[in-house]
């Protein structure tokens, strides 16, 4: 006699207890990554608050000097820099003459000057540094006059490169001669000048 | 087949944990390098305030440098040297004040000059220039006086208030054995501003 299998089921019958664990296993994971995410998250926030915070006034503050910054260098490129360095090198150069010491250059020509020899005339060309070209007529008693004028300076370091340009024997038995030489009124002083 | 009748869910669970570890993986692995790159950020935008603040700095010290160059200039040439209608005649006054302090007085004056002042403009090999603002004048005179004379007139001009420069001196023997001292003198004036000059027209 062949026993009768009763099914009674309205659909096949399934196994859905894997799909049921992966679901919980994935769901439970999922929970636990989230709490933790919130937490860290609103950790995150928490701790960053302050320093976010410093960041975005250091930025307005860059910001705001960088604005600062251009508006001064505008200024800066609308200002006339070569007029005003023609100016102040002008002033410069006439200030060094106003500065020229008349009285001191006329010393030292008196303590190098033999008694034979006179000064006739002394013009500078005024520098703002360094040495003063002076260009000089001199009067001598003797034709010697003009070498003991050059030995004379050479001798002293307020005066540098003697150089005549010209000597003429005058009918009245003088001599007068053209020297130029470079004068240095910062340099130190002698203590005894070729005489 | 049972996992295609519930792919949906898995897969909505699959994404939910996937973006879930992607955020674990992100903040909380990464954590303590976040927020280093968190002070990194906020050293980066000090450097920037500091780089700003210097190159403000740098840039206000260059405008102070020039108005204290220009306040200096000016001083020159308001103070010192000034315009030719208020500065002459008493330049003229203090000359002839100091003739008379040291006993030697011209017979005679010359005057000279007047040009505004060019100064060679670099670049340009003296085929133009940049005016000045100032002019030169010239004043010139020879006096007949003794050598003290002479020191002491050139002295007092060097002492004096007055802008003046000592420009050339020439020197002769008078036949009387005094000394026939040439003095030329040089001042500066500021050209007037062109507003005065209008107003007085």
């Amino acid at each position: 006699m062949k026993p009768i299998h009763l099914n009674l089921a309205a659909r096949p019958y399934r196994d859905y207890r894997p799909v049921y664990a992966v679901v919980v296993a994935l769901s439970l994971l999922s929970a636990f990554l989230m709490l933790n995410n919130i937490e860290t998250y609103y950790r995150y926030i928490h701790e960053t608050k302050a320093t976010r915070a410093k960041i975005a006034e250091v930025e307005e503050q860059a910001r705001v000097e960088k604005a600062k910054e251009d508006t001064a260098r505008q200024r800066v490129k609308g200002l006339d820099l070569a007029q005003l360095d023609q100016q102040t090198r002008f002033i410069n150069a006439k200030l060094a003459e106003r500065a020229f010491s008349w009285s001191r250059l006329l010393d030292e020509l008196e303590s190098i000057l033999a008694d034979d020899v006179r000064l006739m005339s002394v013009s500078p060309q005024f520098t703002v540094n360094g040495p003063i070209p002076l260009s000089m007529n001199f009067e001598a008693k003797s034709g010697d006059g003009m070498i003991t004028t050059i030995n004379r300076m050479n001798a002293d370091p307020q005066f540098k490169n003697a150089f005549p340009s010209n000597e003429t024997a005058n009918d009245d038995g003088t001599y007068t001669f053209v020297l130029s030489v470079d004068y240095l009124p910062n340099a130190p002083q002698t203590a005894e000048v070729l005489r | 087949m049972i996992w295609r009748e519930k792919r949906i869910l898995l897969v909505i669970l699959g994404a939910l944990l996937i973006g879930n570890v992607i955020f674990f993986l992100t903040y909380r692995v990464q954590y303590q390098a976040r927020l280093d790159e968190m002070d990194d950020r906020l050293a980066q935008a000090e450097g920037q305030l500091a780089k700003s603040r210097q190159g403000r700095a740098d840039a206000e010290r260059q405008l102070q440098a020039y108005k204290k160059v220009q306040a200096e200039v000016s001083n020159v040439f308001d103070e010192h040297w000034s315009t030719q209608p208020r500065r002459l005649t008493l330049l003229i006054a203090e000359i002839k004040r100091l003739a008379d302090a040291s006993n030697a007085i011209p017979r005679s004056y010359t005057f000279t000059g007047g040009e505004a002042h060019m100064e060679p403009t670099p670049g340009t090999r003296g085929r133009g220039g940049t005016v000045v603002g100032a002019k030169e004048v010239g004043i010139a005179y020879t006096v007949e006086a003794s050598y003290d004379q002479a020191r002491r007139m050139i002295n007092l001009l060097e002492l004096s208030q007055q802008f003046v420069i000592i420009d050339e001196i020439s020197l002769s023997s008078s036949p009387e054995k005094k000394l026939n001292l040439n003095l030329r003198l040089k001042t500066l004036f500021r050209d007037e501003p062109q507003a005065d000059a209008t107003n007085r027209l």
